[in-house]
């Protein structure tokens, strides 16, 4: 866990923090939405739902990895290397989630969490227009 | 680069919309076969599971929506005080584009600007220079630089 000293040492940009973690809800509700809409038409019920909705938003997250996380240019210049020898500047070799947001936790799961609530919506709602 | 993610998630949108009126269709025709058939017969409950291929359809279709509204989010910001001002250094305006190939308006600028315009490193002389040449010129508001 970092310490306050370690915010002294390498503090964070509390815009792109703004920034990054509005860019990713926007996006995790927009598709929790949508996953409510394909287990309704699927016609899914109880567990199957809430796997379908899992196995969906782990699935947005390692696109957002892929697309944005992984494949971002890296603006460091040729040859640099930091103090620890990577090359991103952070000195952490865990696959540069922890560039864009605090914890990886927060990337990984955070999805689950926001979207829920539309999920299950959206979800009731299309089981109840097409199966009526 | 905002038209492709567009596209994308309008024709996943398209799949999605005709799986759900395939589905509502599916589900009416067994309710209608299954009130027929009551009528005839003693009840013979009919499986009323979905076809295979509207279900592919459907998960077809939202594997497609979420790849368009992937590609259609912004570009993240390195939160790393350090990296994201060494970003600004070496890139300036270009590493802050958005999907629309314009900066972002919420691009703040380069966070130590303020070092160049301090009073002891302003060159006054160069300045005294510039006016005096731009009073020879007329002065006017379309003075060359």
């Amino acid at each position: 866990m970092l310490s306050e000293r370690d915010f002294q040492i390498s503090p964070i940009v509390q815009e792109s923090m703004m920034h990054n973690t509005k860019a990713l809800q926007n996006l995790q509700s927009l598709s929790a939405s949508l996953f409510g809409i394909s287990a309704g038409i699927l016609g899914l019920e109880s567990y199957s739902g809430f796997l379908f909705y899992i196995f969906f938003s782990l699935l947005t997250s390692f696109l957002i990895y892929l697309f944005r996380v992984a494949a971002a240019p890296n603006s460091s210049p040729k040859g640099y290397k930091d103090n620890k020898g990577t090359g991103n500047g952070l000195g952490s070799g865990v696959g540069g989630v922890k560039k864009y947001f605090r914890s990886g936790f927060e990337f990984w799961a955070g999805g689950i969490m926001n979207g829920f609530a539309g999920f299950v919506l959206t979800w009731t709602l299309f089981y109840g227009l097409v199966r009526a | 680069m905002t038209w492709i993610s567009n596209t994308i998630t309008v024709f996943g949108g398209l799949l999605l919309a005709h799986a759900c009126y395939s589905a509502q269709e599916h589900a009416a025709l067994q309710s209608f076969r299954a009130a027929a058939t009551s009528t005839l017969t003693s009840s013979t409950p009919v499986a009323s599971s979905l076809p295979v291929d509207i279900a592919i359809e459907t998960i077809a279709a939202t594997l497609v929506i979420v790849l368009g509204l992937v590609l259609g989010t912004r570009p993240l910001r390195p939160i790393q005080w350090r990296v994201w001002a060494g970003k600004i250094e070496r890139e300036g305006e270009e590493g802050f584009l958005g999907n629309n190939g314009e900066v972002e308006k919420d691009y703040m600028g380069n966070p130590f600007t303020y070092l160049e315009s301090r009073p002891s490193f302003v060159d006054i002389h160069r300045q005294r220079k510039e006016f005096a040449e731009w009073i020879k010129n007329g002065g006017g508001g379309t003075g060359k630089k």
